[in-house]
Parts: structure tokens; C-alpha cells; sequence
């Protein structure tokens, strides 16, 4: 291993680190710089074809919003329609192949009951993954001065965190499929947008899959004391960066998908 | 690490080995972190508020992009420690995200084309 050692300091021959960082870190850094601009071509096409069709008619959904306010069980609004809420959207003109339907009547759901709440469970999925990012830093933190303890419960914090995201994230799936959407068919309108849904909800979700099975691994090696051992916890940093980078794309899938 | 009983400085800044050379790491303390998570909080909630409070269209659209680019950039220099990092990093990482802008303001222009278009 002695070929490593650079005994020269000269800049060009390789003898500083232009970035005061180490190599792991430096590569992580580049790896989400690249991972980015994959997620930013993905909503970026997402909001390139939303936006090429119009919006629900805006005095529709006013009369909408008046006619069934949050918290309204809309099981029981309309029952008479043999396809329920869907139905009733899809005969009213307000889920059309034609137009982009409205977030609010698309994620409208929340675990143990029927009752209208656009947002909600969208809100409390954010909220989840924001707390998991925070427990990731304060991880980080105490790596940085050496408590092994305070690393063992944020890190297994972090990853409470990030299967709770899950599970969410595998009811909102069931349900939105439950109610006919599949990556080629819609009853909420453009099949592109269930499509779309899917493919960058999935590709997030499998980037929040793979951070728990690191974060899960490096959580072993901290409890192995393998960072102890080393003299540093810059693993735990390292893989808190690419945590905290799914927690930034799922500020923009929020964004694009839930608000836009 | 020349062998195994005389292990190299990792810290060390005149003498290093790329491979395994990391700088002293130390602790810039809780208080910033907790600080980065309310303002998420209560932008995201501030999200949902305006979401129901004003009417759709590319004024409301342009503030959750731009609340959206703001919480973004409190992670990355808060929670990814970037503001702590070599101004050299800083660049080389914030700056080619630029172009992601100049994309989105081209597609949305695209799209507004084909909305045209087709409609």
C-alpha cells in the first residue's frame, strides 16, 4: 500500500487535497450532483406535460370545494354513483383525459377513515421525512464527537424514519391503484399522469429503500464499533449525505406532484 | 499505511495518502440543525396553506418552486454541512445546479407552447 503515500506537496503532483475533503466524501458529493440532474430531468419532464394541459375549470371547482369542505365523507356524498367519488368527478367533467386534475381530489385520503383531507396524508409523509433528516444530523453530530452511544439511537431513529416513509408511501400506492390507476391507465384524467406518478414516486421510494438498507448497515458497523476503531465516524456523514439528498428530491416531488 | 505496524496519519495534512487521508472532523453544534428544521416545518406548512388560499396559476405555481429551491438549499448547506465545506466544493456543487434552472424556465416555456398547441 506504500505506492499510495504522496510524499511530494506540490499541488499539481498531487500532494494536497484540492477540496479539503477526503476521497469518500468528495465521490459521494459528485455522485448526488449526478443523481440530481437525473431526478431534475425527471420532474422537470413531469411539469412540461402537466403544464401542456389545462387545469379543471376554476368556478367547477369553486362550487366543488363549497359543495364538499374538508372532512366531508365523500363515501357517503355520493353513494349513489355506482363508482363512487371517482365516478361522480369522471360524469361531472372534473377528471377528463383532456385536463390535469386537481392534487386535492387526487390525494384526498387518510388511513382509517373515508372523510375528504386533501393534503393531509402528503403533509404528514414530509413531516416524517424531515424528522428522519434531522435525526440523520444529529447522528452526524455526535459522530463528529466521537459519542458512539448518540449515534446508535439517532441512526436507528433515522431508520424508523425512513420505514415509516415507506409503509406511507406503500398505502398511498395502494389505494391510488385500489381506485384504477396503473402506469397505463387513469380514471383521474392524462394517463401520463398516473404514469408519471408512479415512475418518479417509485424511483424516489427505491432511493429511500436503498438509503434504510445502508443506513441499516452502517448502523451494524457503528454498533460493531468498526468508526470507533477507525478513529472517525465519516461513514455515518457519508451516508448521511445521501439521506438528506432523498429528503431534498422529496421537497421537489412534493412540490411538482402534490402542490403543482 | 506503509504496513501494519506503523499506521499512517489519517489527519495528517503534509505527508497524506489519498486513499485514506480525512480531515479532523469536528462538531459546529445542534442549535443551526434544530434551527434548518423549523423553517422546513413551517415552510411546508405554509405550502399547503397557500395551496388553499390562493387560486392556481403560474403565480401561485412560482412561489412553490421558489419555497421549494429555498428548503433545498437550508439542506444542503445546513443539513449536508456545505457551508462548512472548501469554497472550491461549494462551487463546483451549487453552480452546475444552475443549469436545472435554466431548464425549468425553458421546458415551462415549452410547455405553454404545446398547451397552445394542442387546446
Amino acid at each position: 500500500m506504500s505506492n499510495h503515500a504522496v510524499s511530494t506537496t506540490s499541488t499539481w503532483a498531487g500532494g494536497k487535497s484540492p477540496f479539503k475533503v477526503s476521497y469518500g466524501k468528495l465521490m459521494m458529493w459528485f455522485f448526488l450532483l449526478s443523481d440530481a440532474f437525473t431526478f431534475s430531468s425527471l420532474l422537470v419532464g413531469y411539469a412540461t406535460v402537466r403544464f401542456s394541459f389545462p387545469q379543471a375549470d376554476e368556478t367547477q371547482m369553486e362550487q366543488l370545494r363549497t359543495e364538499m369542505p374538508f372532512g366531508t365523507d365523500v363515501h357517503e356524498m355520493f353513494h349513489a354513483n355506482p363508482d363512487g367519488f371517482v365516478g361522480e368527478m369522471v360524469d361531472r367533467g372534473i377528471f377528463a383525459e383532456t385536463q390535469w386534475p386537481a392534487p386535492e381530489l387526487v390525494f384526498n385520503h387518510f388511513p382509517g377513515h373515508h372523510l375528504h383531507w386533501p393534503l393531509m396524508f402528503v403533509s404528514l409523509m414530509t413531516f416524517i421525512l424531515i424528522m428522519s433528516s434531522v435525526t440523520m444530523v444529529l447522528a452526524v453530530e455526535a459522530g463528529q464527537r466521537m459519542e458512539r452511544k448518540k449515534v446508535e439511537i439517532y441512526m436507528l431513529l433515522t431508520i424508523v424514519g425512513g420505514l415509516m416513509f415507506l409503509g406511507c408511501q406503500a398505502w398511498e400506492w395502494t389505494m391510488f391503484i385500489g381506485e384504477g390507476a396503473k402506469l397505463y391507465s387513469n380514471p383521474f384524467g392524462p394517463v401520463t399522469f398516473a404514469a408519471l406518478f408512479f415512475l418518479v414516486t417509485g424511483f424516489h421510494g427505491f432511493h429511500v429503500l436503498s438509503g434504510v438498507v445502508i443506513n441499516f448497515i452502517i448502523y451494524l458497523n457503528v454498533l460493531r464499533g468498526t468508526y470507533e476503531e477507525r478513529g472517525h465516524y465519516e461513514m455515518v456523514e457519508k451516508v448521511g449525505l445521501y439521506w438528506h439528498f432523498v429528503d431534498l428530491v422529496w421537497v421537489f416531488v412534493f412540490t411538482f406532484f402534490y402542490l403543482i | 499505511m506503509s504496513n501494519h505496524n506503523t499506521p499512517v496519519d489519517i489527519h495528517d495534512e503534509v505527508n497524506y495518502d489519498p486513499i485514506v487521508w480525512v480531515p479532523k472532523a469536528h462538531s459546529h453544534g445542534t442549535k443551526g440543525l434544530w434551527k434548518t428544521f423549523w423553517i422546513l416545518l413551517v415552510l411546508t406548512i405554509a405550502d399547503v396553506a397557500l395551496y388553499f388560499t390562493i387560486d392556481p396559476g403560474y403565480f401561485r405555481n412560482g412561489i412553490f418552486i421558489f419555497l421549494g429551491i429555498v428548503k433545498a438549499a437550508f439542506i444542503v448547506y445546513s443539513f449536508m454541512h456545505l457551508t462548512f465545506e472548501h469554497k472550491a466544493l461549494k462551487k463546483s456543487i451549487v453552480l452546475p445546479m444552475l443549469f436545472v434552472i435554466y431548464l425549468i424556465v425553458l421546458m415551462l416555456d415549452e410547455a405553454r407552447y404545446w398547451l397552445d398547441l394542442n387546446w
